[in-house]
């Protein structure tokens, strides 16, 4: 049995939640009571009525990024830093390991008319003096303070080269993030102006036209009136003059 | 085939941050739909989902499985909306952002919808908005969670941590007042369906 009061099981009822005898009593009393009926009905209607409620159909993306996920733009040094090294840097690298392992082995070269003889610091020289390499041809190999002097110098520029390779490197890379990221920025402001300014455009459109629409009712509102007093004259008018000729018909005495 | 909500879940809590961001995918709109009725505000709506999706993932593994994850989800943003109204002191705005609704029913509606058409639905749209401005926050939050999100009367309760008749009679209270203002407006059904 259902009571007009039990407004626990009528909202019950409006949602669906509601078990099946329960609802046939409802039924029931909604043939007989028109006031409740009325109220299910209006309830119904608020009901349609909330879902023209809609959120702004905003841009949302939200995402969770791990710290290591995050962009490397704070890396100074290139991933593969070597292979921005050039060429020539990389043989005179070559050439800096072969010397430094020559030096170290106190390795020798001499030409002599009877052709090259390398020997090592701790070899005993295959041609007994210095003097006659000197006299027969040119001596390669110089002397062991000589090639230290080389050696560092070739080393020197080596560290240079590859400090301001990195360094143009580090900054060509983060000028890239930043005008990525600028552009990014930018193309992002440009869309949401558009989209503002075509919004703005599509609530223009809908003020005028109904401003245009309560103007016209109220030219419209003006005319009938004006209408109206129209005929109202009109009809004055009529009678006035009917009454002139009843009265002009009228024998005088 | 499409994961469930609570395989990503599984998938998440073993670490893999790709699951959870399809989750956050998944419910991005729906948090931030319930946070703007609630609130009322786009901007606040906003941030309270990012952080509703930031405390889900950072609390993700004491995560237990016993509510559905969606329930779990509405609970967080709930406790931040409530916690936004109580900070600001303040009741909710519901005031319909500037330019934007005519174009989007526009396109909801489609050609064959007359201006007037729209007017009245843009029109309509506000009042509903205003009307849920007068509502305590109890009965507009019961109001958002049934209507727009299909809640059962059990998980409302739930999620408001009341008796099941408390959210009935919120329900009701809530859609009389709703009711009683759509009436003083004059925008009845028949109207706009002129």
């Amino acid at each position: 049995m259902f009571r007009c009061d039990d407004k626990q099981t009528l909202i019950s009822y409006v949602y669906g939640e509601i078990d099946h005898d329960t609802r046939q009593a409802v039924d029931a009393h909604l043939a007989s009571c028109h006031a409740c009926a009325a109220e299910v009905t209006a309830l119904g209607d608020v009901r349609s009525d909330i879902g023209l409620w809609v959120p702004p159909d905003v841009e949302l993306d939200f995402t969770i990024v791990k710290k290591s996920q995050l962009p490397a733009s704070n890396v100074l040094r290139p991933a593969r830093w070597w292979t921005a090294v050039p060429a020539w840097a990389q043989a005179a690298a070559a050439i800096l390991v072969l010397a430094a392992g020559a030096g170290i082995a106190n390795l020798r070269v001499t030409s002599t008319a009877e052709g090259f003889s390398v020997s090592t610091g701790w070899m005993t020289p295959a041609v007994s003096a210095p003097a006659v390499g000197e006299a027969n041809g040119p001596r390669v190999a110089g002397t062991s303070d000589e090639l230290k002097v080389q050696l560092a110098a070739l080393e020197q520029k080596l560290r240079e080269e590859i400090r301001s390779t990195r360094e143009q490197d580090t900054r060509a890379a983060a000028r890239t993030t930043v005008d990525e990221a600028t552009i990014r920025r930018v193309q992002q402001l440009i869309a949401a102006s558009e989209q503002r300014n075509e919004r703005e455009l599509a609530m223009r459109f809908v003020e005028f036209t109904r401003d245009m629409n309560m103007q016209r009712r109220a030219d419209l509102q003006n005319i009938g009136r004006g209408m109206v007093n129209y005929e109202d004259q009109l009809q004055r008018q009529r009678q006035t003059i009917n009454n002139l000729i009843r009265v002009s018909a009228t024998p005088q005495p | 085939m499409v994961a469930t909500d609570e395989e990503l879940v599984a998938r998440s809590m073993d670490g893999d941050v790709d699951s959870f961001n399809q989750l956050v995918l998944r419910w991005e709109r729906p948090i931030y739909a319930l946070a703007y009725r609630v609130i009322g505000r786009d901007e606040d709506a906003r941030d309270v989902a990012q952080e509703t999706f930031l405390r889900a993932f950072r609390a993700l593994p004491g995560f237990k499985g016993q509510a559905k994850f969606s329930s779990w989800l509405y609970r967080i943003a709930l406790n931040l909306c409530r916690d936004w109204i109580r900070r600001k002191k303040r009741t909710p705005v519901v005031d319909m952002p500037e330019g934007v609704d005519v174009a989007e029913l526009a396109a909801e509606q489609g050609p064959v919808e007359s201006i007037e058409d729209l007017v009245a639905r843009h029109e309509m749209s506000r009042i509903v908005a205003a009307g849920m401005k007068l509502l305590p926050e109890e009965q507009r939050t019961a109001i958002v969670l049934k209507e727009y999100h299909g809640l059962t009367f059990q998980e409302i309760a739930d999620l408001q941590g009341c008796p099941l008749s408390t959210v009935k009679t919120r329900l009701y209270q809530g859609l009389t007042v709703l009711r009683r203002h759509l009436e003083s407006q004059g925008m009845t059904r028949e109207e706009f369906k002129k």
